[in-house]
């Protein structure tokens, strides 16, 4: 498993082959990156050190809106947008996956079962990443490819008020990257979007819907055979 | 006003007026920011420092009433000295929950360091290594213009950029902020 | 608490923000609610220049009271003005002002549709807002 999340570092959940990490880099040949000789590089550094470290709330709301507002600059439309935010999302969960996985350590599993990875999505990754789980998790009685996760107030729409012109809009599109990497992570490739759909107490409720590929669904067929 | 007591006022806010995050999620998001920016603009470096500059400016105008609101400050600093208090000890306390140490001071008072022991932005990150980078890219550059931005709607004119950073292989990470002047030459009245 | 109106002026003494919560107060036009924000800007503008007291640190023009209601101006040091109208005798304006100010911060500050300097449209602080200042029953 590839231990580092470096935001350049493409990581690629497909092969599950372990990437070697290079410890000391600089004396390897096969790298120019330089290190500090008195510093620790992000390599002898422990992975656990920052799990449980938090940062204010409003240092993340300013900037997520700056990357709101920068992607909205180079984008046609609301579902550009949402896709822009979604592919954020998609690089964060990725390496989240990664650490949660590892910091699981032995006890970490391979999710098989649809069931088994939307309950690990909406519990242990949710309360990881989140401090909370997600509200609801339910399938869509209509169509057998479709689940719903819901959060009642997603953290990262907390200070967000979308203009009316853009009413479809839902910057929870972030998060549905998030759970769109998680899957794909454990083999499980779906479409996940963020929709609005308040009620009286939470105005600013969001679903995720995720639809998962026919494969996947054939897979789990084959399971329940078995 | 005594840094010791900037020092507590921090501490205050960030224990009792501040809501909390993961922190992973902020690195991770910000990691992704700059990523995607060394992407958009092929690679150019020196356009990347000015973007994540430009964005950090926008959040700064903003991100000071938050700052007024919450740490309740009504009064103007006494001079730049207690500004640079401030901003390392309420300013980085209250949204980064680190204290940078400041350093350097030139025998005018008006620059100063910012040596960031800790740099949360930067946790998990290895600069590409393509040969440019290390020497290019100044990988926190946004927490320049927050604080550019920041200052400039407190009427204070500001540079800020990077001297030295631990990720480009330097023993330190230090920010030089020098104060070009005081907007509307409203000067603050000097204690000493 | 009675809070009438809640305004809110930018740098430039433009009116970003108004609105009534409680009745007490006139209905008058858009048209003479900009005037009044014009208006008092610059009598906050001078009563901040000439004192009648030595300070030469005056905030300005801070509160205006009539025997109808109670005026409380707050102004950032940023410029932003928060002006909020309530009954006479009304206690603890500072703290209401400064929870506005926090609201502000929060759901117009950090909400990336939101453009510096221009009116306030922002569901969030409306609806943060009223919950702050009228509490349903």
């Amino acid at each position: 498993m590839n231990r580092d999340p470096s935001p350049f570092r493409p990581t690629s959940t497909a092969s599950t082959a372990t990437s070697p990490t290079p410890k000391y880099a600089n004396l390897t040949a096969s790298t120019n990156i330089r290190y500090s000789l008195t510093r620790k590089s992000i390599y002898d550094r422990h992975l656990n050190r920052t799990k449980t470290s938090e940062l204010s709330k409003s240092a993340f709301a300013f900037l997520f809106g700056e990357m709101v507002q920068y992607a909205q600059k180079k984008v046609y439309g609301v579902q550009d947008l949402e896709k822009k935010l979604n592919l954020h999302g998609y690089a964060v969960g990725q390496r989240f996956l990664e650490l949660l996985l590892w910091r699981d350590g032995r006890t970490a599993k391979r999710e098989t079962r649809i069931l088994g990875i939307l309950q690990f999505i909406s519990h242990q990754m949710y309360r990881a990443i989140f401090q909370k789980q997600a509200d609801t998790l339910e399938k869509v009685r209509e169509n057998e490819d479709e689940y719903m996760i819901s959060d009642n107030d997603p953290i990262v729409n907390t200070y967000i008020s979308v203009p009316k012109e853009m009413s479809q809009l839902n910057c929870g599109a972030f998060i549905a990257g998030i759970i769109e990497a998680v899957l794909d992570g454990h083999c499980f490739p779906a479409k996940v979007t963020a929709h609005t759909a308040p009620n009286d107490m939470w105005p600013g409720r969001t679903v995720f819907l995720i639809k998962f590929e026919p494969e996947v669904l054939e897979r789990e067929a084959l399971r329940v055979g078995s | 006003m005594a840094s010791t007591t900037r020092a507590r006022l921090g501490e205050e806010v960030w224990k009792s007026r501040t809501d909390k995050i993961n922190a992973e999620l902020v690195t991770l998001t910000y990691g992704s920011v700059v990523a995607q920016l060394c992407k958009d603009l092929d690679g150019d470096y020196a356009e990347v420092n000015k973007q994540l500059d430009k964005m950090g400016y926008n959040i700064g105008l903003r991100l000071i009433e938050d700052f007024l609101a919450k740490s309740n400050m009504q009064q103007k600093c006494a001079n730049f000295r207690d500004t640079a208090d401030v901003i390392s000890k309420v300013g980085f306390k209250m949204f980064l929950n680190i204290i940078p140490t400041i350093a350097n001071w030139s025998s005018d008072n008006k620059q100063f360091s910012l040596l960031l022991d800790e740099n949360p932005l930067a946790d998990f990150v290895e600069l590409p290594d393509d040969g440019k980078a290390q020497g290019e890219l100044w990988y926190s550059n946004m927490l320049c213009g927050v604080i550019r931005g920041a200052l400039e709607m407190v009427q204070m004119q500001v540079d800020v950029h990077f001297v030295s950073d631990i990720l480009r292989g330097h023993d330190t990470t230090e920010m030089r902020i020098t104060l070009i002047r005081y907007i509307d030459d409203e000067m603050p009245q000097d204690d000493e | 608490m009675v809070v009438y109106a809640v305004l809110i002026l930018n740098k430039a003494g433009g009116l970003i923000y108004q609105r009534d919560f409680n009745p007490g107060l006139q209905k008058i036009s858009a048209n003479d609610y900009l005037i009044i924000a014009g208006t008092f800007h610059g009598v906050h503008a001078i009563t901040s220049q000439i004192s009648p007291t030595n300070d030469t640190g005056s905030s300005g023009l801070e509160v205006l009271e009539s025997e109808h209601f109670v005026m409380r101006c707050f102004q950032t040091l940023t410029g932003i003005k928060f002006l909020i109208f309530a009954e006479p005798r009304q206690p603890n304006l500072d703290v209401v002002v400064r929870r506005v100010y926090e609201l502000y911060a929060d759901y117009v500050m950090k909400n990336p549709f939101y453009q510096i300097e221009m009116p306030i449209r922002s569901e969030g602080f409306d609806r943060h807002l009223a919950a702050y200042i009228k509490p349903q029953a």
